[in-house]
């Protein structure tokens, strides 16, 4: 009676529809719609009705469906198997990647490879990636994976990038020895051997500080303050407290001495982190190691420890003194307030020299590692790899693995950092060591971010680098912190009960993410 | 026998008597008419309502596809000792009594001046409904540029007059009144145009025969005027209230329920719970008790319109 509907069906309702679509063109179609027409005429409207929804339908799904599905030609170089392939790559909507966008031809004229680039805020970022990877669609097949907010959480959709590097059929990663062992553990692992990322950003804070105001007034303050303010390998944060309110009280080039970035935000966590680890506080027993390779089980948390509560008291009153727009401005906010003459030093996000350079106060700046406490001295990192969805098709993994190959190789580091869309820093070492960027280390230079380069060397050392607890529960725990933090600054409660409810808050956030992971 | 006696009754029916009307057997015309319309409904609204509700009873496992497993009343029980929810409701509570009561106060107040003007009353209307016509994700990038300390246009003025010298997004009382400012600019307007809708309609004789009985502007305003438009003042505040339960896009953009949680309502807690925690069940547990407070509030607000005889 009725052929269509007696054809056998085939793999759902996209292939169906697809099916349909394709049986309308052609001469068979047209058989069987004579067929139709000399049993019982044309399509009744429910038929068509039926037809045009699951056709709807299927071009809906296959809207969402992203990639098409890998290209494979197994014949092919290594470099070309997947030429045709489409992959969609989600990032933070950082300078690495706005370059990465702008740069993308040589990646697809190497490849065949179309890159889709979806670039969005860090918050968004994780959401987006944990409802593909509930989904188990692998809409997005090369992911900027946060190592705390995206990594250590959802471990275990990412591909161990391992099994790539050592497939025979694709390209190897060129030197893996040459990214810096640090950020390999910190970007790239989670808990065991897996390299589930591979660096890609480096981000991270140093002490920013006006050359300018400092040799203007070096000989007065040392006078008044009994020791050389400008930054050295001795500083302290005691030491920037005090020149901090010199400027603000002495000065008027300036009228804060420093900022902070202390909005009730991520910013707070990583501003106060580098003061906690400083003067010899944690999160969690055997903090470098929970910070660089993650755990599953961290412990009790160690916030209310007297070194803890110290670093909570130093920094309420670091802020107090501070410009008061601290409390409002997250890492941008202060980076602004910074170039528009607001304070003569901040610690801040390495990358931001490229704006700092592009700005009013362009050669006038000073990059440091931030001052030690009275254990050590902690820079935050806040770099982050890129990683492969592990729960793509398998070919689709490859075809991501050649993009993630490109985009942390050497060359593309360096041509990343010379970019004038993006920028950036690059995580390969050896990137370092090219002439032309040696050259720039020094101002004036072609790439501000270089500046920097002294700065960082020293903050990436195993024991200066600053890396906060890579566990599955990060996200909670984080906002509890920088909750508890800005309680404290505006005054709500003391340092020793924000610690103490931060720790609270901590406890309850692991069991929480325990219990979920169960589920 | 009956059943073939049937048949027979029923054949000399025409003419003796009306035939019985058969019963239809399945839905009938007018249920199949809505059929298309009740199924679209049911897939997008009572059936996501369904499966909330039993997110609400889980823990929700996202990791290999979304899993439930049954946690009973965990939720619903946390969310009824959670000291932070508590304070996320009553925040939400004197935000929505200062949004609503702003917006009435100033909304009904424009209306009744631009009602009195004659000449250039729909120029001045039009400019005064941009706001509305904004998205809440732009007012709110546009609050944090103006108030912004560093380059913000209010930041200086308020800085140069000596009103407020702090960081306005970084103070908890600063913040929340922003916050609220933001939102009662946005939409006052849409208040000043119900009321201004209600006040066109009302009998011209009424207000004549009032100011021929002597009645000044305000005892006119008192006991005619707005006894003649309160059925459209409710609407108007049912129409805000439901909005203002669920502000969610300034606060996002400006300080993201900082500082000090001075800005973090209910929904900005439901959307961290949800999409920050990825704690799907206990969000699902907060947002359900959102629909019922709304649920609720749509009732009073019903019920005063009944009770006004201007809703069935």
């Amino acid at each position: 009676m009725r052929p269509i509907r007696n054809q056998p069906s085939t793999l759902g309702l996209a292939s169906g529809t697809a099916g349909m679509l394709a049986r309308k063109g052609s001469s068979q179609v047209s058989g069987e719609e004579s067929q139709m027409s000399g049993e019982g005429g044309a399509l009744t409207r429910r038929e068509m009705l039926g037809m045009l929804g699951a056709g709807g339908a299927a071009l809906a799904l296959g809207g969402c469906g992203g990639s098409g599905g890998a290209r494979v030609d197994e014949s092919a170089p290594e470099w070309r198997r997947y030429a045709g392939t489409t992959l969609n790559f989600i990032s933070e909507n950082t300078a690495p990647t706005a370059a990465i966008v702008a740069n993308l031809a040589p990646f697809k004229q190497l490849t065949g490879i179309d890159v889709r680039v979806v670039q969005l805020e860090l918050a968004a970022l994780v959401q987006k990636v944990a409802l593909d990877f509930a989904g188990g669609e692998g809409a997005y097949q090369v992911i900027y994976a946060d190592p705390y907010q995206i990594l250590a959480p959802y471990a275990d959709a990412l591909a161990d990038l391992r099994q790539f590097a050592d497939d025979d059929k694709l390209p190897g990663l060129e030197d893996p020895n040459d990214f810096f062992p640090t950020q390999m553990d910190a970007a790239g692992r989670f808990v065991d051997e897996r390299v589930l990322a591979l660096p890609y950003d480096a981000p991270t804070m140093i002490w920013m500080y006006r050359t300018d105001l400092f040799d203007k007034h070096a000989e007065r303050m040392e006078q008044d303050l009994g020791f050389d303010p400008r930054p050295s390998a001795d500083s302290t944060w005691e030491q920037f407290y005090a020149t901090s309110k010199w400027f603000r009280d002495e000065s008027d080039d300036v009228p804060f001495g420093h900022g902070n970035m202390a909005k009730q935000h991520d910013s707070l966590m990583n501003d106060f982190s580098n003061l906690l680890w400083a003067y010899g506080g944690d999160y969690f027993e055997d903090g470098q190691k929970v910070g660089r390779i993650g755990v599953t089980e961290p412990g009790e948390p160690l916030l209310d420890s007297p070194e803890a509560l110290e670093a909570a008291d130093v920094y309420r009153r670091l802020v107090e003194i501070g410009n008061p727009g601290s409390v409002g401005w997250d890492w941008t906010g202060l980076a602004e307030g910074f170039m528009a003459g607001g304070m003569a030093m901040a610690p801040l996000w390495h990358e931001f020299a490229a704006s700092i350079e592009d700005s009013d106060i362009k050669g006038k700046v000073g990059y440091a590692p931030l001052p030690k406490g009275p254990k050590r001295r902690a820079c935050m990192y806040g770099g982050c790899g890129i990683g492969i969805n592990g729960t793509a098709p398998k070919a689709e993994q490859e075809a991501a693995w050649l993009f993630v190959n490109w985009a942390t190789s050497p060359d593309i580091q360096l041509s990343n950092l010379k970019s004038e869309t993006g920028g950036g820093t690059p995580t390969r070492a050896s990137v370092y060591r090219v002439p032309e960027v040696k050259r720039a280390r020094q101002p004036p230079s072609d790439l501000p971010n270089v500046l920097t380069t002294n700065a960082v060397f020293e903050a990436w050392l195993p024991e200066n680098i600053g890396l906060r607890p890579k566990i599955a529960a990060w996200n909670e725990c984080d906002t509890t912190m920088f909750t508890q933090l800005s309680k404290m600054l505006a005054g709500q409660q003391d340092p020793e009960r924000t610690m103490r409810e931060a720790k609270r808050g901590f406890v309850r956030a692991i069991d929480t993410a325990a219990s979920l992971a169960r589920a | 026998m009956g059943a073939v006696a049937a048949p027979k009754t029923a054949t000399a029916g025409p003419r003796d008597a009306p035939a019985p009307k058969r019963r239809r057997r399945g839905l009938s015309f007018e249920g199949r008419l809505m059929a298309p319309a009740l199924t679209v409904l049911a897939l997008l609204s009572i059936f996501p309502f369904l499966y909330i509700v039993a997110l609400s009873f889980s823990r929700v496992g996202l990791l290999g596809g979304i899993s439930l497993e049954w946690a009973a009343f965990d939720n619903w029980t946390r969310l009824f000792s959670d000291g932070a929810v508590g304070a996320s409701w009553l925040r939400s509570v004197v935000y929505f009594v200062a949004t609503v009561g702003l917006e009435m106060f100033l909304g009904v107040g424009i209306a009744l001046l631009l009602h009195e003007i004659v000449r250039g009353r729909n120029v001045l209307l039009s400019a005064l409904l941009m706001p509305m016509f904004m998205a809440p994700v732009i007012v709110g990038l546009l609050g944090r540029f103006l108030t912004d300390s560093t380059y913000g246009l209010y930041a200086w003025v308020l800085r140069e007059t000596g009103i407020y010298t702090g960081e306005i997004l970084g103070g908890t009382t600063a913040a929340f009144v922003a916050v609220t400012l933001m939102d009662v600019w946005q939409w006052t307007p849409l208040i000043t145009l119900i009321v201004l809708a209600g006040l066109a309609s009302m009998p011209k004789s009424v207000i004549e025969a009032s100011s021929i009985d002597g009645a000044n502007y305000w005892s006119r305003l008192r006991h005619i005027v707005l006894p003649l438009i309160s059925g459209v003042l409710i609407v108007a505040l049912l129409i805000r209230s439901m909005d203002a339960i669920r502000y969610f896009d300034i606060i996002t953009n400006t300080t993201n329920g900082g500082p000090a949680d001075a800005t973090k309502t209910i929904p900005i807690r439901l959307y961290e719970t949800g999409f920050r925690f990825f704690d799907l069940g206990y969000a699902a547990a907060i947002g359900l008790s959102m629909l019922a407070v709304s649920i609720i509030l749509a009732n009073v607000f019903m019920n005063q319109l009944k009770r006004r005889g201007l809703a069935k």
